[in-house]
């Protein structure tokens, strides 16, 4: 991290502290503000646009931990998703439970579901992970239309808006608040998660895996954490999901969302929570870039049904060239101008001072 | 008996595919998971060439077979080879990249509704009565076959000849094979052509029997488990892996429920994670490798 | 020996990662037919400037940014290790050196040597057979039961199977017992006078490097600090304390040690 002069580190506390300077407090108090103001003046389709985004960045912040920090590749996501989702939606249908019982339900679903699938992958290391949260989105894909043609939802599940106390959320600007206050504690959360023990035990496992362990690191129980973690946070953005959106269905939670999800941390860029909500950021505003893209073009209606297809092709190749030509993501650009203007005038860090 | 011949004709579906993953995976580490799509791509190829060659069936069965080949050299020519070096992870990311790429390109270039290669060749597909009172149709039969042959020729090449040993060693120490003069991108150019060229030989079987459309690719996957029960790094465990997963769920279809075709691979994948991680035959240093 | 040298390096400079310069300038010489030893501490840059030779793959994002590498009178620098193996420089790494889980016959000829396939491939196996036994003996054993010696054994005899010219050699003692070094150390001689291969070789083992090579660098840094003709250098005070452990008796001070790394006392 670029430090400011006149700051000094002499104790742990100072050392780990999350916001430093004086420049750094200043500018998140204006970006807080900024935030809060945004509804005030926002049309419907941004505000909507907006709650999708938080939504989104929930999900893609628990995929950061687990892929950028703990090295682990998940396919599952949109299962996690989906399981959130449908315990909401069960929930509510059943026993017509309220906000503050189906939410923390969903996390402990999503909880559950780490363990099961996770427990197998302690063992193993690199791929296998990700062939598991493939099977995890399958057996829930299973799970959720067995429960849709069992009890006749066939075109899915509605759900009523959500409410706290006897204040029903339904106004989007409630939900931006919402949202917003969610995202906002699940990147507090993570960065807490990285900057404590548990952070340095899965920066050594992704790593050096044999070597941590040889420093006494318990790897499977923090490689089983990080799964358990990140999948009750997604199972949460799950459930807001559910709630926000009014419906749950399992079409709605394809494979192409996992790849979407798993997207935002490459495009982002890996190992960076700033990466997750960059990443989150750009992969809502595509499809409305390519929608707006081909409305431009002189005969949008022949296009009208090819747009699904667009979009899969588009996404994959910006995907593709992320991969190839910017590796590191939106954050890697970000760190390389600054090194640029930190080294200047050197180009480059010499090994040792040996002069 | 028609259970038999259903478990048999699965299960060389899941081998056929499944090798295309284990190539790949033994010489360079890489878990291609577009393979699904790139099977889908040949298949479809296969109608085109159907009306290029209208008239000619099997010529235009084999010029979409070469085709296929050539497929597969390009995407690593032209993706896959930008990954070497980086880290795995990397290129499996960049193979799910390609494969929602693939997609997209698929219903762009051919539409998204069902096809019937086998009409355009103008071949009907007849169905054969097997001693035993089972039916097998002439397609799925040619699958049987071509499966026994594909892996009868990949076995006496990996272990015999001079390429093969080559391809092995590449898959072991990549640094190590380049110091010793073996041209990796060669190398991996060739397990990513024969890899899509036998896995469009399974996708085009499948269209001529059952017709072509976007959830095959559901089938590349789950051929995936198939694999990784066998071990992801041996042929012999491809085969005994694609037996067990096609059993059961042939028989899990039949006795149980209809609706479980899709999750029973994943089940036995899980099943077998849990029991003996790195497949039935794979080389337990797999596990390190990462 | 006479003619140009067979491998000089030109001020050359490896930077890792874009930021983090490994090696700083090193100039260094072989010549057709010597055997050259190249000693240091850890982390001196000696792996470093065998890779440059040998190239990389990409997997450490490294790469030569300054000064030359120049072969037979060719630029070599960031080329693909398997071009520079088929021109005729083969390395023997320091770690990893054997395809584990092929046998050690499959070992020796997955390669792709530099003579035409067919008899002549065969007959390098057999010149690598002949110079280590052991190794036909253990032709159908996996590689990765291999013990430590015999593991160089069947790493060097691979080199040889490519039909090199230039030989790299990294670290050839480390985690062997002494006898084994000094039996492979003999090997190399023999290699360097029946097959006229030339050797750079790379060692922390001083002794056993001076006393087979004709000339020596010594790296600290990333830079070359000294060279000379082996057996002046085994002479030379400086080589006697710090690499060769042979101090006049008396100890040194922190201080007198920090002068040394001052002071360069550099061969006319």
């Amino acid at each position: 991290m670029p430090f400011a002069s006149g700051y000094f580190r002499t104790t742990y506390a100072r050392d780990i502290r999350l916001v430093d300077t004086r420049t750094q407090v200043a500018s998140l108090a204006v970006f807080v503000a900024l935030l809060a103001a945004f509804p005030f003046f926002a049309s419907a389709f941004l505000l909507d646009l907006a709650n999708q985004f938080f939504l989104a960045s929930i999900g893609a912040v628990a995929l950061m931990l687990l892929t950028g920090y703990a090295g682990q590749v998940s396919l599952g996501h949109a299962g996690l998703l989906a399981a959130g989702a449908f315990t909401v939606g069960i929930l509510v249908k059943e026993v017509n439970a309220p906000f503050w019982v189906t939410v923390p339900a969903a996390a402990a679903v999503g909880a559950l579901l780490g363990v099961v699938f996770g427990l197998p992958s302690l063992r193993l290391r690199g791929l296998y992970l990700a062939v598991s949260t493939l099977a995890l989105y399958f057996v829930v894909a299973y799970v959720g239309s067995e429960y849709e043609t069992q009890r006749g939802f066939s075109t899915g599940i509605v759900v009523d808006p959500p409410a706290i106390g006897t204040f029903p959320v339904d106004d989007p600007r409630v939900w931006y608040f919402v949202l917003f206050a969610a995202a906002a504690a699940t990147v507090v959360l993570c960065l807490n998660l990285l900057r404590a023990r548990s952070g340095r035990a899965w920066r050594a496992i992704r790593d050096h895996e044999t070597v941590a362990e040889a420093l006494g690191i318990n790897v499977p129980a923090y490689k089983l954490a990080a799964f358990v973690i990140s999948s009750a946070l997604t199972a949460v953005a799950g459930a807001l999901f559910a709630d926000y959106r009014g419906f749950v269905s399992v079409e709605a939670f394809s494979l192409f969302l996992s790849i979407q999800y798993v997207a935002m941390v490459i495009i982002g860029g890996m190992g960076s929570i700033l990466g997750a909500v960059l990443g989150a950021a750009f992969v809502t505003l595509f499809p409305y870039a390519i929608e707006a893209l081909i409305a431009s073009l002189p005969t949008p209606e022949r296009y009208a049904n090819l747009v699904f297809a667009v979009n899969y092709a588009a996404f994959g190749l910006v995907m593709v060239l992320f991969l190839l030509f910017e590796p590191e993501g939106l954050v890697g650009i970000w760190r390389r101008v600054r090194d640029w203007f930190l080294l200047w005038p050197f180009r480059r860090r010499p090994l040792s001072g040996t002069k | 008996m028609q259970l038999a011949v259903n478990i048999l004709v699965l299960a060389s579906i899941y081998a056929l595919i499944g090798c295309g993953y284990v190539l790949i995976y033994r010489t360079s580490r890489v878990l291609n998971l577009a393979h699904g799509e790139l099977m889908m791509v040949a298949a479809y190829l296969l109608l085109t060439t159907a009306s290029l060659f209208s008239g000619h069936p099997l010529t235009a069965f084999v010029a979409s077979a070469l085709l296929g080949l050539v497929v597969g050299v390009a995407v690593y020519v032209v993706l896959m080879r930008k990954m070497t070096g980086e880290r795995v992870l990397a290129a499996v990311l960049a193979t799910v990249a390609l494969g929602i790429l693939l997609r997209g390109i698929v219903v762009l270039i051919w539409s998204a509704q069902q096809q019937y290669p086998g009409q355009a060749l103008g071949w009907p597909n007849p169905a054969l009565e097997l001693p035993g009172g089972g039916r097998i149709s002439v397609a799925a039969a040619t699958l049987v076959l071509t499966t026994a042959a594909v892996y009868a020729s990949l076995f006496a090449f990996l272990r015999y000849t001079r390429w093969g040993i080559r391809m092995r060693a590449a898959g072991q120490n990549p640094l190590l094979a380049a110091q010793r003069g073996i041209r990796l991108h060669g190398v991996y150019a060739l397990a990513w052509g024969l890899s899509t060229f036998t896995g469009g030989l399974a996708g085009r079987l499948i269209a001529l029997d059952s017709g072509l459309e976007q959830t095959m690719v559901v089938i590349g996957l789950k051929a995936l488990p198939a694999a990784l029960v066998g071990g992801l790094d041996s042929l012999v465990g491809a085969i005994v892996g694609a037996l067990i997963v096609a059993g059961a769920e042939v028989l899990l279809i039949h006795y149980v429920n209809p609706l479980l075709a899709d999750v029973v691979p994943f089940l036995v994948l899980i099943a077998m994670l849990m029991v003996r991680p790195w497949g039935l035959f794979g080389t337990r240093e797999e596990l390190d490798r990462v | 020996m006479s003619g140009a040298p067979l491998l000089t390096l030109e001020q050359v400079e490896v930077t890792y990662h874009r930021v983090i310069i490994a090696v700083q300038g090193v100039t260094l010489k072989v010549e057709r037919g010597q055997i050259v030893a190249l000693l240091g501490t850890n982390g001196a840059g000696k792996t470093t400037t065998l890779r440059a030779i040998s190239g990389f793959l990409g997997l450490d994002d490294a790469r030569v940014t300054a000064g030359t590498v120049i072969y037979r009178g060719e630029h070599i620098e960031n080329h693909p290790p398997h071009e520079i193996t088929t021109r005729g420089i083969v390395l023997v790494p320091e770690r990893d050196k054997v395809f584990p889980n092929l046998s050690v016959a499959e070992n020796l000829v997955a390669n792709v040597p530099r003579v035409a396939p067919g008899a002549a491939a065969r007959r390098l196996v057999d010149v690598a057979y002949e110079f280590f036994p052991k190794l036909a003996e253990l032709r159908d054993r996996e590689a990765g039961y291999l013990s430590g010696g015999e593991r160089q054994m069947l790493a060097i005899g691979a080199a040889i199977a490519c039909g090199p010219e230039l030989l790299l050699v990294d670290e050839l003692s480390l985690g062997l017992a002494p006898l084994a070094v000094q039996d492979l150390a003999r090997r190399l001689q023999e290699i360097r006078d029946r097959l006229g291969i030339t050797i750079l070789l790379v060692e922390q083992n001083a002794p056993v490097a001076l006393g087979i090579a004709d000339w020596g660098y010594i790296m600290e840094n990333g830079r070359v600090v000294l060279d000379g003709d082996a057996a002046r250098l085994g002479d030379h005070q400086d080589i006697r304390e710090f690499y060769l452990g042979q101090s006049a008796g008396e100890r040194r001070s922190y201080r007198q040690v920090k002068q040394y790394r001052r002071s360069r006392r550099w061969y006319g």
